[in-house]
């Protein structure tokens, strides 16, 4: 599974909205994600990748592309380390 | 009042409150836990100016609202420290709606977080209080007895936190822990531009009959009492930091100006 599908799947399942409609381009409003589904999906992600992200980071993520990416950056990193 | 030699565990202490609560005990001689879940830079700031005033500081990320998380929080405590003297329960969090709007997923993140959490960290915190007795403080509203808008859930939680705090006082009482609830309303802080944003609180600044609004140090000051052997026969309430807001209905009601 790759990191898109796993936080698709995380974003899926605490909006509960079918995955197939989340695409890199779905911003959080269109997946009907109010501010407590973003921070329960940073939360499982963060917890999912053992990494951290930051507040001021994730709220720069435009849209679910932007949240994809900035985990993958981060587990790339990690996998460096 | 000196608190030399205690250990204390403020949870959400990165910022706000919580770091003046923080930095309060720890200007009183006590080594702090600073425990954050979002924010790690805050929480790494507060340790380092917990440490400019020659005291220790610890940083533990956990999310209060998830047990799992509590316990390997005081897990991490029980294994490094073997004890604690003062647990401050302050970490919250809260979703800002009116009372229709209201889900099943809103009422459990809140309620895990702001009430729930009291009773697991002093669950734990009990065990390494054992036989040296301690202080448990919890951080209340005054939405939990007055209706604010869009407040439901927070007051709610604020409400089960101070009965809560009652049921804790009188059985952990024999074990010479004392267990308080301090109840601020609106707090200068950053949380509060999110609250006004959200709706949770009006603007009140100017309705406070003390003249100014609350800032986190006049509520970390009631916490270092209530810490101290000083406060030692007060068990069980809510006391109430509000700058007069709450004694006049009519402040209450933003028409004191």
């Amino acid at each position: 599974m790759t990191v898109e599908e796993q936080v698709r799947d995380i974003v899926a399942k605490i909006t509960r909205v079918d995955k197939s409609i989340i695409t890199r381009q779905s911003t959080f409003k269109e997946i009907k994600a109010d501010s407590l589904d973003v921070v329960q999906a940073l939360v499982a992600v963060e917890e999912t990748f053992g990494i951290e992200i930051p507040d001021e980071e994730a709220q720069k993520f435009q849209n679910f592309g932007d949240f994809v990416s900035y985990v993958e950056s981060r587990v790339a990193q990690e996998e460096k380390v | 009042m000196s608190l030399e030699g205690k250990l204390a565990l403020v949870t959400g202490s990165g910022r706000g409150i919580g770091r003046a609560i923080a930095l309060k005990l720890a200007s009183q001689g006590a080594d702090i836990i600073v425990n954050f879940f979002r924010h790690r830079d805050s929480a790494e700031q507060t340790a380092k100016d917990i440490e400019a005033l020659g005291v220790k500081a610890e940083v533990i990320r956990a999310n209060v609202g998830d047990p799992v998380k509590i316990d390997e929080m005081f897990d991490t405590i029980g294994n490094k420290f073997g004890r604690l003297d003062i647990l401050i329960s302050n970490a919250a969090s809260g979703v800002g709606r009116p009372v229709v709007d209201i889900d099943v997923k809103a009422w459990e993140w809140t309620m895990d977080i702001n009430a729930r959490a009291l009773l697991l960290c002093a669950q734990r915190a009990v065990k390494l209080m054992e036989g040296r007795g301690g202080k448990i403080v919890s951080i209340s509203s005054l939405g939990s007895r007055f209706v604010l808008p869009n407040y439901t859930i927070v007051g709610v939680s604020k409400a089960a936190l101070e009965a809560l705090t009652r049921y804790l006082a009188i059985e952990l009482a024999p074990q010479n822990i004392c267990v308080n609830t301090v109840a601020a309303s609106a707090v200068e802080t950053e949380a509060l531009k999110f609250y006004f944003k959200e709706g949770l609180v009006k603007d009140n600044r100017q309705a406070t009959p003390a003249g100014r609004m609350v800032v986190p140090e006049d509520v970390a000051n009631v916490v270092a009492f209530l810490c101290s052997e000083e406060a030692f026969m007060i068990r069980g309430q809510t006391i109430i930091v509000d700058g007069g807001t709450s004694a006049g209905l009519f402040t209450l009601a933003g028409k004191g100006e």
